[in-house]
């Protein structure tokens, strides 16, 4: 059997409907499978960068019929990178929730399907073609995200999940008029078709359905003022799955509204307006992270801010901006991943999540602070972390497209960066312990999960140049709409069935 | 009367209540204080939405896309079909917003244990 | 104050919908002769009955055509009736037996859902067993599968469908469908392939996978309506 981009959801969700299954044989295996599976995905990943650093973009189609017709799959430099980095982060996750709460057996085996099922969607949503299946895997993410918001029976989970499903539910709808008026205009649901036939659109009519797809879509990308869901989302959600949405989720938010801008419409002044949105989330959401008392909500927000300077990136629109804006989001999951894990720890027997309990942990748990300090030190920029080659490389591309005010943004708030984050450190190495504290023990997973996050910020901090191949062939292959056309769509003239 | 006029008078009908289904959903999902209510909104927008979208696939004059052999007598008497991709992707899509009711539906209930209340605005641990 | 801004919004909605749509008319033509082939509709009618023997166009589109968003879509489902027992999930106490509705339904209901039972489940099994020839499908014949099981739940205190069977429906008929599409894969060609011959038009037997896939969606989707109606009626009130 040949590898190629379907295995990325077909095997997955063949592993979902087997745990039911498997499950009343042993135990054991729901917590076995979705490893051997992101295993898998590994090798899959590995397998096919190759092949695309041989023969170029991988179409897949499914059914057999090519596009238009039927749905296909593109695993170009700039999705593959995404989904290679996805299934990577997924792994590393895995191993990190690997008995991380004691949950009863049959909570488990839901635990493990739902979040299996959230990396597919995360996964689907990058790899695909075709517009209504982006949806569909939207909402195969969007439900997963609902129910594990709200896993944890005594917490204010249901409530933060009835939120974001709210809030979902609206960004669904603004996304599915959108696909309607697009059909109606169009005659078609492929995205390289789309591009195509994008001119023959009445403009007011693109700006109708360009606007409605930006606020859905924005709903997902944590843009302002659509990121009312997150801080709650992320703080409520059981730790695996607050790392999940951080380091996936809302990288497939991101690039469905990269993809729908970039490629699918042809209006110039989008990314003027893509650069003011993403100021106006970075200066609100780093403020607003500064008066956070709870640790989760406080990272949740500085995710929100860093997003805010992926769109800025992604809104000046050279490739070197578009270079940092995907080490930005590259940099972004592991570093975040880093502070959301070792956090989640920290604030383990503290149901509140507040800072203020967390003096002196540093003497009291001193490894996972270190990680904490480490990822907090990576984050705000400071080399030879790998946070600072993101930054720099997007303040570069600032200069010369002479934004100057827009450096002298990001610096400042750099700064308020570094006081929220290292008031938490100083708390915790700095700080008198409380009396009675409880910490808690880190399982082995988490131990070998944060290490492998903290080694690869240090190696590409001090050796950018291993990723910065990838990802630089990743803003090309962005860029070049004409390209990702002519990959997907054979000579237009030619409708017959591909047979094999 | 005209058959302009009878398509427009057809249009703003089926348009109209689409978007009137839509924007009752909405003014429910927004102003309704009972969980239950909200959810039963975001329901009715959903069913606005795919009547819109099975609009848009209408052609005059059309009959269902089934090459049964009713429908090639049909075909034969000059009936063109109308378009089946809307109405194929409205399947799914119903699917889908009934998945996410259902799970709407279960956190309603386990607010309802939790805070012994239904209405939202008793129910506010969370900023809102 | 909230309602005066809510409704003034919902009129700028309203509007900006409304004049987007009085662009697109209503009934108008788009596909053009279906034998030009010029957008994706055109070619799926012309080519339908010709290539898949299929009859029902919107059962090939669905379940062919863009098979990939139906495997999306049955995976929503799974995922809603998972995330359904995860969120409503309890640990049942020593002899606790799950209790459905307490007070015993009319006289009407219970006759009359008995003499309508069987009717509902073969008017289902008929529907999604003909999805490529009559309009319906696997996704209609399982809801209405699950309307009949309904009738009954409400009907009769004792009526209970077993968890188990439910499960090993649901994950067999799931496995089905993906195995179906990855057999495909393993021969050669691509995910959810038609490698089975097609046959005559209008037969029952026709199509290749189509029907069989259908069938499997049918009883997934009557398991796992099932299923969620199951979870939702049999939780009791107090903590």
């Amino acid at each position: 059997m040949v590898i190629s981009p379907v295995h990325y959801v077909a095997v997955p969700l063949l592993a979902a409907f087997l745990m039911p299954l498997l499950s009343k044989i042993n135990r054991e295996f729901v917590r076995i499978i979705p490893g051997l599976v992101l295993i898998y995905l590994g090798y899959v990943s590995v397998t096919l960068m190759n092949q695309l650093a041989e023969t170029g973009t991988i179409v897949e189609t499914i059914a057999g019929w090519s596009a238009p017709f039927g749905i296909n799959l593109v695993f170009s430099p700039f999705t593959g990178f995404l989904a290679s980095m996805m299934t990577a982060m997924a792994f590393i996750i895995w191993i990190y929730s690997y008995r991380f709460k004691k949950v009863d057996s049959e909570p488990a085996q839901r635990f493990y399907i739902l979040q299996m099922m959230l990396v597919t969607g995360t996964i689907g949503i990058v790899l695909t073609g075709d517009i209504f299946n982006f949806f569909v895997f939207m909402e195969i993410t969007a439900i997963s995200a609902y129910a594990l918001t709200a896993f944890y029976r005594h917490r204010d989970g249901a409530e933060a999940g009835f939120k974001y499903l709210l809030i979902g539910s609206f960004a669904s709808t603004f996304i599915l008029l959108a696909i309607v008026l697009l059909y109606s205009q169009v005659g078609t649901l492929n995205m390289a078709e789309i591009a195509q036939r994008m001119h023959t659109v009445p403009m007011p009519m693109k700006v109708s359905i360009l606007i409605l797809f930006l606020v859905g879509l924005g709903i997902e990308a944590e843009m302002f003022p659509l990121n009312g869901w997150a801080p709650d989302a992320y703080s409520q959600a059981p730790g695996p799955v607050g790392v999940t949405f951080a380091a996936l989720v809302v990288k497939a938010g991101v690039y469905g509204l990269i993809r729908v801008v970039y490629t699918l419409f042809d209006i110039p002044s989008v990314g003027e307006f893509l650069i003011i949105m993403g100021a106006v989330t970075l200066v609100i959401s780093e403020v607003a992270a500064l008066k956070q008392t709870n640790i989760k909500r406080m990272l949740a927000y500085s995710s929100i801010g860093q997003m805010g300077v992926v769109l800025i990136a992604f809104g000046i629109g050279t490739t070197e901006a578009v270079f940092g804006a995907l080490f930005l989001m590259f940099n972004h999951a592991i570093i975040k991943g880093l502070l959301f894990m070792s956090g989640s720890y920290l604030v383990y027997n503290n149901p509140e999540k507040e800072i203020k309990y967390l003096s002196g942990y540093g003497m009291k748990m001193p490894v996972i602070s270190l990680f904490f300090s480490l990822g907090a030190l990576a984050i705000v920029g400071l080399p030879p972390f790998a946070g600072f080659w993101s930054k720099l490389y997007i303040l570069m591309s600032a200069a010369d497209s002479s934004l100057y005010g827009l450096i002298a943004l990001i610096l400042a708030v750099s700064i308020i960066e570094i006081v929220y984050y290292f008031r938490v450190v100083g708390r915790l190495y700095f700080g008198k312990p409380a009396e009675g504290s409880i910490m808690h023990k880190a399982t082995p997973g988490g131990i070998i999960a944060m290490s492998i996050l903290s080694i690869t910020i240090l190696v590409v901090g001090f050796y950018p140049d291993i990723i910065s191949s990838y990802i630089h062939n990743a803003a090309e292959a962005l860029l070049d709409k004409a390209q990702y056309i002519e990959n997907v769509l054979p000579s237009v003239n030619d409708l017959t069935q591909i047979q094999n | 009367m005209s058959s302009i006029d009878y398509n427009q008078i057809m249009s703003i009908g089926i348009y109209g209540s689409a978007i009137g289904l839509i924007l009752i959903g909405l003014y429910a999902v927004l102003m309704k204080k009972h969980l239950t209510k909200i959810v039963i909104g975001l329901s009715i927008i959903d069913a606005g939405i795919h009547l819109l979208f099975v609009a848009i696939g209408y052609i005059d004059n059309g009959t269902a896309p089934i090459f049964s052999p009713k429908g090639l007598e049909m075909m034969a008497a000059g009936k063109t079909m109308v378009d089946p991709v809307p109405q194929a992707l409205v399947l799914t899509a119903i699917v889908i917003g009934f998945g996410v009711t259902a799970v709407a539906l279960s956190l309603v209930i386990r607010l309802y244990r939790h805070n012994k209340t239904a209405r939202i605005d008793q129910i506010k641990s969370l900023k809102w | 104050m909230k309602k005066v801004l809510v409704i003034l919004m919902l009129a700028v909605i309203g509007y900006s919908l409304g004049t987007s749509f009085s662009t697109i008319k209503f009934g108008e033509n788009r596909i053009g002769d279906p034998k030009e082939e010029k957008n994706v509709a055109a070619y799926y009618l012309n080519r339908t009955p010709d290539e898949l023997s299929v009859a029902n166009v919107i059962t090939a589109i669905v379940v062919n055509y863009r098979g990939f968003d139906t495997l999306g879509e049955v995976s929503v489902l799974f995922l809603a009736a998972t995330g359904l027992g995860s969120i409503l999930y309890r640990r049942r106490k020593k002899g606790e037996h799950p209790e459905v509705i307490t007070k015993p339904a009319s006289q009407l209901l219970q006759s009359g859902s008995k003499l309508i039972y069987p009717a509902i489940l073969v008017l289902g099994a008929y529907v999604f067993i003909h999805g490529h020839l009559t309009p319906g499908g696997g996704f209609q014949g399982g809801a209405i599968i699950a309307t009949g099981l309904l009738l009954m739940m409400m009907a009769y205190k004792d009526f209970e469908i077993r968890h188990n069977v439910l499960t090993w429906v649901e994950s067999i008929a799931g496995i089905t469908f993906v195995s179906l599409g990855l057999t495909g894969l393993i021969y050669g060609k691509t995910f959810l392939e038609n490698f089975l011959p097609t046959g005559n038009i209008n037969d029952v037997v026709s199509g290749g996978i189509i029907p069989i896939i259908y069938i499997a969606v049918g009883f997934k989707v009557a398991a796992e309506l099932a299923g969620v109606l199951e979870t939702l009626l049999s939780n009791k009130e107090n903590d």
